[in-house]
């Protein structure tokens, strides 16, 4: 695996632990794993590799994801994950309102510049 | 503020950048351009081939030209089942309504490669054939990704009734139930949104409103012989309801609903009756086998809701005093003990007061417990009457009370206290005049609950000891 894949990857782990951690205070652990599922099995429709995603009570993981792009490294890793995240936030936005999923989304979007502005404008 | 509910075709969910590859690869083999629309008539796919005329009108083969674009919209909206249609260019093609009756995918397009009028009988006839044979083709793959993407939506319901229905046999806290309730609803749904209110007496409370402008429901009355409500709870089934149906009732105002939203209103009932009622607005029909399953969804719902609701009001009456209103000797402690943590950490002052009525036992014995009750319950409003309403009163014992007022020194607890005494010692009480004695103690650092019960109680000691209907102030 590419040295800039795998960065994207840790990127991207970093990126979704931050969004489980910030909305699952809000949510609770079981509307939290329910969401991802949720989220897991749409993004699925069109990448089967969402699939490898690890979530449970502890927070969520893409080790199986990232050695899976060692065998695939063509896998439009970015297109997936800002798919993952639109769909995401979208839906934390009707349980928690659209004023502090936008909190949350400036949070993260200050931590991770760019990502998801351009999520958001798709 | 205005709200609007969201419409999306999430049902059928298919890669497009996938799709094109194989439309492409179809429309080569037939030599016959495709082109395809979603349910609310926008391109979803580009032409196949490059026809001559459109390439130019279009560019690229998307749509551009405003002309095409009404055409196709029109085309799309007033489509049956299948037509023959001539393009505002002159193109004729073939227009099928892909889907089933029951629901509609989208639209296809089949137009003769290059640029022809089909002026000849037979050339037409092999062209309608060829798509007439592309459209059973498409079709039947689009019905299989439904299916599919169906299955995968079934399997997600029941796996998530399947958790729920665990946890929410087991959660007693009544807003957690709600919480859970109306979180996996939007979750599993995509419901733009989700209320559920419950039965107080002779109405209806939302006590938990979540999605579009939900939060805004939530504490809303509907009485129960509103005629809408009586509706919904004249049967067992769910209400199917117009946006303008809801409209009637106190928050739904402003909102409005986008075409294809299905909102069902589901009364909630158990065997002890009507426990309250669950809205659910989505962006599509559900379906019958989706019906169903949200329908076992809202059976645990109800049963789960009802337990909840039981347990709240066991707790509430185990905490209450049933003659007074005022907490009960069993909760004191765990208040105070937490208004001292409070006092202690932000560092402000607090009071208890200890009241004693004067010789119930004797006004009691003489003129018996009915008058007795009454005596309570009057000394009760007028004590309600003379404080705060962030001080809170309890019964102590049978004839004891202690109120604690927090942020209230010592001092100003007294002039509390007095303000108790005088009023009790004027009201006209029936048969005999009524006294209390009064002791005021000041929390300090350290107090725990005893330490300052104690305290209060041995001013009230010394209150009685000066003669009754006096109060002390704990010197200490």
């Amino acid at each position: 695996m590419s040295e800039i894949i795998e960065k994207r990857i840790g990127h991207y782990e970093t990126l979704l632990r931050e969004m489980w951690t910030a909305s699952s205070k809000y949510l609770g652990t079981f509307s939290m794993n329910l969401l991802v599922e949720r989220v897991v099995w749409e993004v699925s429709l069109e990448y089967k590799e969402i699939e490898l995603l690890q979530y449970d009570q502890n927070g969520i993981s893409c080790a199986k994801m990232a050695a899976r792009l060692e065998e695939n490294p063509d896998l439009p890793v970015e297109d997936m994950f800002m798919k993952f995240i639109t769909r995401y936030v979208e839906i934390l936005a009707r349980l928690l309102g659209h004023e502090r999923a936008e909190e949350i989304r400036k949070r993260l979007d200050e931590e991770f510049a760019g990502d998801l502005s351009a999520s958001r404008g798709e | 503020m205005r709200c609007y509910l969201v419409h999306t075709n999430l049902l059928l969910s298919v890669p497009v950048r996938y799709w094109q590859d194989f439309q492409d690869t179809l429309a080569r083999a037939t030599n016959a351009n495709i082109y395809i629309f979603d349910a609310n008539g926008a391109p979803f796919s580009r032409f196949s081939l490059p026809a001559e005329l459109c390439q130019e009108v279009n560019k690229g083969g998307k749509l551009h030209n405003e002309k095409c674009i009404d055409f196709y919209k029109l085309a799309c909206g007033s489509l049956e089942e299948k037509d023959m249609l001539t393009c505002p260019y002159g193109l004729k093609l073939c227009a099928y309504r892909l889907g089933s009756h029951a629901q509609r995918i989208g639209y296809l397009m089949v137009a003769p490669s290059r640029h022809t009028t089909l002026v000849e009988r037979e050339e037409e006839i092999a062209f309608i054939t060829k798509a007439h044979n592309i459209y059973r083709t498409i079709n039947e793959v689009f019905s299989a990704i439904l299916e599919k993407n169906l299955l995968g939506l079934r399997r997600l319901e029941l796996n998530s009734i399947y958790e729920i229905s665990r946890l929410m046999t087991s959660i007693v806290e009544l807003d957690r139930v709600l919480e859970l309730i109306t979180n996996s609803l939007i979750i599993i749904y995509q419901a733009d949104l989700c209320f559920v209110g419950l039965r107080e007496g002779d109405k209806i409370k939302v006590a938990q409103g979540k999605g579009v402008n939900g939060s805004q429901l939530i504490g809303k009355e509907w009485p129960l012989v509103h005629p809408l409500i009586e509706r919904i709870f004249s049967k067992v089934e769910p209400s199917s309801l117009s946006i303008e149906e809801l409209k009637v009732l106190p928050g739904f105002t402003g909102t409005e609903a986008a075409p294809g939203t299905e909102i069902m209103v589901y009364p909630l009932w158990t065997a002890l009756g009507i426990v309250g009622l669950l809205g659910i607005a989505a962006p599509v029909s559900l379906g019958d086998s989706g019906s169903k399953n949200l329908q076992i969804y809202i059976n645990f719902a109800a049963v789960a809701l009802a337990n909840a609701t039981l347990i709240r009001r066991l707790e509430r009456e185990a905490e209450t005093d049933y003659l007074t209103g005022f907490l009960n000797r069993r909760v004191l402690r765990d208040v105070l003990a937490a208004e001292l943590q409070r006092a202690a950490r932000y560092g402000y002052h607090m009071s208890v007061i200890f009241m004693d009525i004067d010789d119930f036992k004797a006004y009691n014995d003489t003129f018996g417990h009915l008058a007795g009750d009454v005596v309570l319950q009057k000394t009760a409003e007028l004590i309600k009457n003379s404080i705060r309403t962030t001080d809170i009163a309890c019964r102590y014992g049978g004839e004891e009370f202690i109120i604690i007022l927090p942020g209230t020194k010592g001092g100003d607890a007294a002039k509390v206290a007095e303000r108790i005494r005088k009023s009790i010692e004027t009201y006209p009480f029936p048969h005999r005049r009524i006294t209390a004695s009064l002791g005021v103690a000041q929390a300090k650092k350290n107090d725990s609950v005893d330490s300052l019960l104690a305290r209060a109680d041995q001013a009230c000691y010394q209150a009685k000891e000066r003669g009754k209907n006096h109060l002390c102030l704990d010197p200490s």
